[in-house]
């Protein structure tokens, strides 16, 4: 029984690790550079896999999430800068991801935009309102399966296999380095986006994990999200066997369903569609969370979602808000891929707020006991925390010298 | 617990008003000003894309192998692009010497904004998109010569 509910586990893991952010930086690197910026993928997976352990690690025995590790770590002032950072960054998200919801939907029903943008607001505020935590994020990871469906048309296209293992060898065969120097920048973002980690601390402890729960807290995250990299890998290939050889600039959510169509046809059209729309959903309550947890920790309100609205009313009224503005702003007509990837580098610049204070706790005995980070947790942890500085450093010029990825 | 000594380290105040320079560069630099040759030969390779996934899309309605709504909604984003493009191409002024490949891409942009709109219009049609499928390769070989 205990092996099932971890398997259950890991595949609502590997349905949920893709977010829009994924879907547009991974299949337009492919549809630029082909395989080249695949070893990226790998970095970033390994990061995520990294800190998503130490943080679930640190809920699990000190019961903090990570805004009460960054409040009492790194003081008010500079945790109010990581909080306002990590705010901007999780809005800029949610509103990317409700319009990708929006979009799916369009494509699936031909029905009014706008419209949409109304239901998906209705849908998301249903369930998030009545359906239980745990069962939130596996009907949308389960959904997010259909996503598969990319790893078999990446097959069906026939990419050059000895090409797609070259692309993990970090290697530069470019006229545009500094496009492509934003493109990795752009995938270690997606990859390690801060909200991921927001919500898997929270969600650790909303889920009362203890120390016992230490050995499913590395399954969840090693399995889960190394096995949710193949689907990074996957919409990178369709991006780099279909688009790239036919001159093809991914633009729109309905590029990347195209993807799955060509080589599949119709059944593949609809998975795909499918598998976006609950991935990108799933994303959406997960921001959504993430935003209300983040401020509720910082602030020392009452949070969680097993808590009833009435038991944490700042919470929910917090959630509430973020989710009318993020409404707002997709309402004004922004284009959601568009600011996908400004969430995405934005969001690599706020890295290093999330990340360092939860390298510092998980060395605190205060907090850890016994359970502080080993050798190899400290070594990888170091050696990421050098990593996304300079991509924290770089995101910003490259976005700017690259015209949002234009070149 | 240590608290507040380590706010130095995370003090924002430059970063914060260079991150603000850099964005308004960055909107600044998504204008609408002349037309150069970099920017002939981008806005032809987007074309080009534009086109060539019309093609890959009406190969796709004219074997059945898609859905209404997907290319009802889908072909219309393809035709509003290119329909930006054609405006786009046909106002801005352009450097000394490439005003007749711009103006030429503005057209071709507008032809192929007109054969998407087809496509949108006749979502299930397989005769329609059969018919559409060369001309939007002509099209997507056209823009890919202006771009050279």
């Amino acid at each position: 029984m205990k092996i099932f509910k971890v398997a259950l586990g890991i595949l609502a893991a590997i349905g949920g690790f893709v977010d829009i952010g994924d879907l547009v930086f991974n299949v337009a690197a492919g549809a630029t550079f082909g395989y080249q910026l695949l070893w990226v993928v790998v970095i970033g997976v390994i990061g995520i896999i990294v800190y998503s352990e130490m943080c679930g690690r640190v809920a699990a025995v000190s019961g903090k999430a990570v805004f009460d590790a960054v409040r009492e770590r790194v003081g008010f002032k500079a945790g109010l800068v990581a909080l306002v950072s990590a705010q901007v960054v999780n809005l800029l998200t949610l509103t990317a991801e409700i319009g990708g919801v929006a979009i799916c939907l369009q494509l699936l029903s031909g029905l009014p935009y706008r419209w949409l943008i109304v239901i998906a607001g209705l849908a998301l505020t249903i369930v998030v309102w009545v359906v239980a935590f745990e069962w939130i994020e596996r009907f949308f990871g389960y959904g997010g399966l259909c996503m598969l469906v990319f790893a078999v048309a990446a097959v069906k296209l026939h990419p050059s296999w000895g090409a797609v293992g070259q692309g993990f060898v970090p290697h530069m065969d470019t006229e545009s380095p500094v496009l492509y120097a934003y493109f990795a920048v752009g995938l270690l973002g997606a990859a390690m986006t801060p909200y991921e980690v927001y919500f898997y601390s929270s969600g650790g402890v909303e889920e009362r994990w203890g120390p016992k729960d230490l050995g499913l807290n590395r399954l969840n995250s090693m399995i889960g999200y190394g096995l949710g990299g193949l689907l990074s890998f996957a919409l990178m290939i369709v991006g780099g066997a279909l688009f790239l050889g036919e001159g093809i600039e991914p633009e729109f959510l309905g590029t990347i369903a195209l993807g799955a169509e060509v080589p599949l046809g119709q059944i593949g059209l609809l998975l795909g569609l499918v598998g976006i729309l609950f991935a990108v959903s799933g994303a959406a309550i997960d921001t959504l969370f993430s935003g209300a947890y983040n401020l509720a920790q910082f602030l020392g309100w009452e949070w969680g979602r097993y808590r009833h609205p009435r038991g944490a009313p700042r919470f929910t009224v917090t959630w509430f808000v973020l989710l009318v503005l993020a409404l707002g702003v997709v309402m004004s007509g922004v284009d959601p891929v568009r600011l996908t990837e400004y969430a995405v580098i934005f969001s690599a610049v706020a890295l290093p707020l999330t990340y360092i204070p939860i390298f510092l706790v998980a060395n605190d005995r205060t907090y850890m006991r016994e359970h502080t980070n080993g050798p190899i947790a400290n070594a990888l942890g170091i050696v990421y925390l050098v990593v996304i500085t300079l991509i924290a450093l770089s995101a910003v010029p490259l976005m700017i010298l690259t015209n949002v990825g234009q070149n | 617990v240590r608290g507040g000594d380590s706010t130095q380290v995370f003090s924002r105040k430059p970063v914060a008003t260079i991150a603000l320079g850099l964005l308004l560069l960055s909107l600044a630099g998504c204008n609408g000003g002349t037309v150069d040759r970099h920017a002939l030969k981008r806005d032809a390779e987007n074309v080009a894309s534009l086109a060539t996934e019309g093609e890959l899309l009406a190969t796709d309605v004219s074997k059945g192998r898609s859905t209404k709504y997907f290319v009802r909604v889908h072909a219309k984003d393809l035709s509003r692009a290119a329909s930006n493009l054609e405006d786009a191409l046909a106002e801005r002024p352009t450097s000394p010497g490439i005003t007749s490949g711009v103006r030429k891409l503005s057209k071709l942009a507008g032809k192929v904004s007109g054969e998407l709109q087809q496509l949108h219009l006749h979502p299930t049609d397989r005769g329609v998109a059969a018919s559409l499928k060369q001309p939007l390769s002509d099209d997507a070989d056209a823009a890919d010569k202006l771009a050279k």
